[in-house]
């Protein structure tokens, strides 16, 4: 790719594998882009940039209590991350974190409803997040299965499975007196909630013991895929499904177990929202995009485990300071722009690790070319 | 006999099932030339925004029209930017898109100086023939009664199933989206009709996201495509990537998401919930049969290189 400018000519060329330098420095670089295109939408729209940065600053990570707040918004938002990273991996594209997330959150709040009352808090908790962890890799099954054995799409699939799973979610709550929804508020309806002894130990104020267990998953992620078999056959798998067949790996069931892992990873996601957050089943505090999210900050985090951790984070403080730019008179809906533009500059600004810029005259021959 | 129930159910399907149609003719566009736009909820939601904030400011419907068109296709020239120069991941920019525009059509709506949520629609779209022909039993109605973009809508389904199997540039179009490194070979110029159809599925979801806040609900308010630019996603797949298959489907698709009151009347107790994931849960199952049945795959196959970049260099 080249093009000119006057006498010049830009050229594009692939590079050989980047310098570590490069690698750490571009999405730095491609995020300072991002703030300041987002800088200028602010400007456009008659807000203070230099401000407005301040205050996400202040509200989203600075200080004990916004970043306790962002803790707890980064904890679904690292699980469906990792979810992300461990079928991408294998290129296998589970986009159906969101749904997967629901019915995990289903699972473990009707265990938490059925068992709440007459076991133990921690033997509840124990079960209702293993039942979210099974409601999410049941809903990712329902993909895995046909996949597998029949070669049906995945990234429909999972994608048609959110809205789906978004629309039981909303029969149980709104339009049946299920199991999960509390029967005396017919007016307003809302989903019935667990025992107190069931609810996740805080630390913190608001902070639920979940950062832990998706820091946890994080870290167990990473050292499954560096150092056993089971992640090893992922990146050859990932690489070409064909020489991983060639040696020896069942592919199908590796595409089952690993979709399996990422929903369950999802699933786990909803039953700490459950456990920790909400305490009850609740379509308008659940259905937050949270899926779609951890798809990007695995893709900006360049499906590194730790990277979606401390990606996660930066997201989730971004998220936790909209209500302080709404004090500002700034609509909160920024955030959401500004995530999108972080994203997308992060995400293209890769493009600056395959390739490098060469400026030189018009019509000569620049330098040696490298071979790809 | 006009105001039958089912006449009634029939044509408020076709009023949700315009905005669906166009969303989804426009990215089946988009995916027979190999790039998959996951956006089009956020690329319809800029579009209705803008649509809606125009017609208050020019009380002009097609000019409105217009607007929400080429806002659509302003975010689509970001992902086309994204997956066809950059190579992205065809997935990732998509559902970035999904997240940005949610968040700037949002925005645009709670500017101070134009602040829409709540306002009615200045201006409506009437019916384009008048008088006593609407009056005819059944086909008055169903097929009479329309405002000018449910014709447009039928239009484009017959220009796009021409264009795509009737013309050269269709042929062209249907090359680079199977096989862009032959298509290269063969002197099509890859990445420019890459670039045109992503920009033509952007015009398709803008236009669709405009006729939905201006003439299906008469308002704006964040979010109100709820999960219909999905639909739009999930009907190019359930049509097998013809047009004329679409315009059926997007009717079923639309009905499915207003039959739950008229059922009720015909003594059929369903959630207007379970209906709404119906067509999820259609398209999952054609999807399948797809897969299974070698025959049915011939009829209804996604383009080969659906989302998958293309760089000259890895021929």
């Amino acid at each position: 790719m080249s093009f000119t400018i006057g006498t010049r000519e830009i050229l594009a060329e692939p590079r050989p594998l980047p310098s570590k330098t490069v690698r750490y420095l571009v999405p730095v670089l491609s995020l300072i882009v991002g703030l300041m295109i987002g800088a200028v939408i602010l400007l456009a729209s008659g807000h203070d940039p230099i401000a407005a940065y301040k205050e996400v600053a202040n509200r989203g990570f600075l200080g004990e209590l916004p970043m306790i707040g962002t803790l707890v918004i980064a904890t679904p938002l690292i699980l469906t991350g990792l979810a992300a990273v461990v079928a991408f991996r294998m290129k296998i594209w589970n986009i159906g974190a969101e749904g997967q997330l629901i019915i995990g959150a289903v699972a473990a709040s009707g265990v938490g409803l059925a068992l709440g009352e007459h076991l133990p808090g921690w033997i509840v908790i124990v079960l209702s997040l293993l039942a979210g962890v099974a409601g999410g890799a049941f809903w990712a099954a329902l993909a895995a299965l046909p996949r597998a054995y029949l070669n049906t799409d995945e990234v429909i699939s999972t994608l048609m499975l959110n809205f789906v799973a978004l629309s039981i979610m909303n029969y149980l709550i709104f339009s049946s007196v299920s199991f999960w929804r509390d029967a005396e508020r017919l007016t307003f309806p809302s989903g019935r909630f667990i025992a107190d002894t069931a609810f996740l130990p805080r630390f913190w104020g608001r902070l639920h013991i979940g950062i832990f267990i998706a820091i946890g998953a994080a870290v167990l992620l990473w050292w499954i895929l560096r150092s056993t078999k089971w992640g090893f056959e992922i990146e050859v798998t990932g690489d070409s499904g064909r020489a991983a067949a060639y040696a020896g790996i069942g592919v199908n069931r590796k595409i089952v177990s690993v979709l399996v892992v990422s929903g369950g990873l999802a699933g786990l996601a909803g039953g700490l929202e459950i456990g920790g957050v909400m305490h009850n089943l609740d379509p308008r505090a659940l259905s937050l995009g949270v899926g779609f999210t951890g798809i990007v900050v695995a893709a900006v985090a360049r499906l590194s485990p730790i990277g979606v951790i401390l990606v996660a984070i930066l997201v989730a403080g971004l998220n936790n300071s909209g209500v302080g730019l709404q004090t500002m008179g700034i609509p909160d809906d920024i955030v959401l722009l500004l995530e999108g533009i972080f994203f997308l500059c992060v995400v293209g600004g890769e493009w600056f690790l395959r390739n490098t810029i060469r400026i030189g005259v018009a019509g000569q021959p620049v330098g040696e070319r490298s071979v790809p | 006999m006009n105001d039958s129930v089912i006449i009634l159910t029939l044509v408020s399907a076709i009023g949700i099932g315009t905005p669906i149609l166009l969303a989804g003719i426009g990215e089946m566009m988009t995916e027979h030339s190999g790039v998959m736009n996951l956006g089009v909820e956020g690329m319809m939601l800029v579009g209705g925004v803008v649509g809606f904030w125009a017609s208050t400011e020019t009380a002009s419907i097609p000019l409105a029209m217009a607007a929400g068109m080429l806002a659509g296709v302003l975010v689509a020239l970001i992902h086309a930017f994204f997956s066809v120069t950059l190579r992205v991941n065809q997935i990732v920019s998509g559902l970035a898109l999904v997240t940005a525009g949610t968040g700037v059509s949002s925005f645009i709506g709670g500017l101070d100086n134009s602040a829409l949520g709540g306002m009615r629609s200045v201006s409506t779209l009437d019916p384009v023939f008048g008088g006593d022909i609407t009056d005819l039993p059944v086909v008055g109605p169903l097929l009479l009664g329309h405002d000018w973009v449910v014709y447009l809508s039928w239009l484009l389904v017959a220009l796009a199933g021409f264009w795509l199997f009737r013309t050269k540039k269709g042929l062209a179009l249907r090359a680079v989206g199977e096989d862009p490194a032959t298509a290269d070979a063969a002197g099509i110029a890859v990445t420019p009709i890459r670039y045109i159809y992503t920009l033509v599925g952007g015009a398709g979801a803008g236009l669709g996201g405009a006729y939905l806040t201006i003439g299906v609900f008469g308002v704006w308010q964040n979010g109100i495509t709820a999960g219909i630019g999905w639909i739009a996603f999930a009907l190019v797949i359930f049509a097998g990537w013809r047009p004329w298959r679409a315009l059926v489907a997007a009717y079923i698709f639309g009905a499915l998401r207003n039959t739950g009151f008229t059922l009720q009347i015909m003594g059929v107790e369903i959630s207007s919930d379970i209906l709404n994931a119906l067509p999820f849960i259609l398209t999952i199952v054609a999807l399948i049969i797809i897969s299974a049945r070698p025959v049915a795959a011939r009829a209804f196959r996604a383009p080969s290189a659906l989302a998958v970049p293309y760089a000259r260099e890895s021929r």
